[in-house]
């Protein structure tokens, strides 16, 4: 038995289980929150976001994240040269965790999300509880991905003016912080009761 | 309607599945034991072995630790003489003065602000159950807390401490200040105080207010 069935619903903030009426939307009368029966326009909502998020992952990685002016010439790093500049000074495991939450998991999280958007749409009736299990995995991963954001931010903050060297933040930080933060939206809005609702 | 902290358990509830949307009857939990949707293996219902206690006194400690992360020197990076120290608030505001100011608010919440928020209206709406003190915006507090919670990122922020150790080791001297030991000590006891802080619990405990409750 599913709550829908039962015309019900648990509040996506308090849990509390509740009678929705037909218009599927009401207020919580323990935490006073809007309560829905699907979240609203939950596929366009998250195509919307996914699609954008995706429109910035291509500047994200073309653009430099920061630029290190040192003795007069400029050097820029992007999320891939980072990643190089790990390896090639053999600092394997670190290449790694880069390369995973900077380049692995935005681009997984983003298929993920086409998935789970494209079997919701095409009503699949298959591994409910497999998709389910990505949905989550997908909404806990992604904040990793904002590690390359903070270390410009340490390296901008550390290495300042009048010092022989300067770093800059480029242009490719902020198009890579928007595809994480909208990638995150977007898992939000996903509402995965609706991979069970066929 | 009051409840002297006697009853440990939780009380039995219909709940239906986050995630998948499976009915199904909870049964009151003992301290220490969880409950697993039927359906689909999501963790519906915990509740932690520490009480009310022990969450209000990790928070209470979270937030002792938060204030020491950001009172003093974070790193120190010292090339050939000159010395450039930066605080935790100082990652916000290099970027801002580089001229990137959404990252830098970006960053902010992420770091300071999202935790800070979250610390706080934690021990806000523990602190009001706790001792029966019905305080204002108690609910609102409490619902911001779900919200909160993704946003603060000082788990991965430790990571981008890691590696920007890495990449400025060639380059200078780095010095880690006080306020890192602070941090790291924040994030393993922020991570304790979440784990032993269930919202469903606090929810059944507020209960629904008044008879009359109007939409909006």
């Amino acid at each position: 038995m599913r709550a829908r069935d039962a015309g019900m619903t648990g509040c996506h903030t308090c849990g509390l289980l509740q009678r929705v009426p037909a218009s599927g939307h009401a207020h919580c009368p323990r935490c006073l929150s809007p309560v829905h029966m699907r979240t609203p326009n939950s596929i366009n909502m998250t195509w919307a976001l996914l699609i954008s998020a995706m429109a910035m992952y291509l500047p994200a990685n073309i653009f430099p994240v920061m630029a290190v002016t040192s003795l007069g010439n400029t050097q820029s790093d992007t999320i891939m040269s980072g990643v190089i500049y790990f390896l090639t000074h053999g600092d394997w495991p670190l290449a790694l965790i880069i390369f995973v939450a900077s380049v692995l998991v935005p681009l997984l999280k983003m298929l993920a999300l086409t998935y789970l958007l494209l079997s919701v749409q095409r009503k699949s009736p298959v591994r409910k509880r497999q998709r389910t299990k990505l949905y989550r995995v997908t909404e806990l991963v992604g904040r990793w991905s904002m590690v390359d954001i903070f270390v410009v931010a340490l390296m901008v903050a550390l290495v300042q003016v009048g010092n022989l060297a300067t770093i800059e933040p480029g242009i490719g930080a902020i198009a890579f912080a928007s595809v994480v933060i909208l990638t995150m939206i977007a898992a939000m809005r996903f509402d995965s009761r609706l991979i069970w609702d066929q | 309607m009051k409840h002297p902290q006697q009853n440990d358990n939780t009380a039995s509830e219909l709940m239906a599945c986050h995630e998948c949307d499976a009915l199904q009857r909870i049964p009151a939990l003992p301290p220490g034991r969880v409950a697993r949707c039927r359906s689909c293996g999501h963790v519906l219902l915990r509740n932690p072995k520490g009480g009310l206690d022990r969450p209000l006194a990790l928070y209470t400690a979270a937030l002792i630790l938060l204030v020491l992360a950001n009172a003093f020197p974070f790193l120190t990076l010292d090339i050939s003489g000159r010395e450039e120290i930066t605080t935790l608030f100082g990652a916000s505001v290099g970027l801002y003065r580089a001229g990137m100011g959404e990252l830098a608010v970006v960053v902010l919440i992420t770091s300071i602000l999202g935790p800070a928020l979250l610390i706080i209206s934690c021990l806000y709406v523990l602190l009001s159950v706790r001792f029966n003190k019905p305080l204002p915006a108690v609910r609102p507090a409490l619902s911001w807390v779900s919200y909160l919670e993704p946003w603060g990122m000082l788990d991965v922020f430790m990571l981008g401490v890691l590696v920007s150790f890495v990449k400025l080791a060639g380059m200078a001297t780095i010095h880690i200040g006080p306020s890192l030991y602070a941090f790291v000590a924040l994030i393993l006891v922020g991570a304790a105080a979440t784990a032993n802080f269930e919202p469903h619990i606090l929810w059944q405990r507020l209960g629904i207010p008044g008879k009359t409750h109007h939409a909006g």
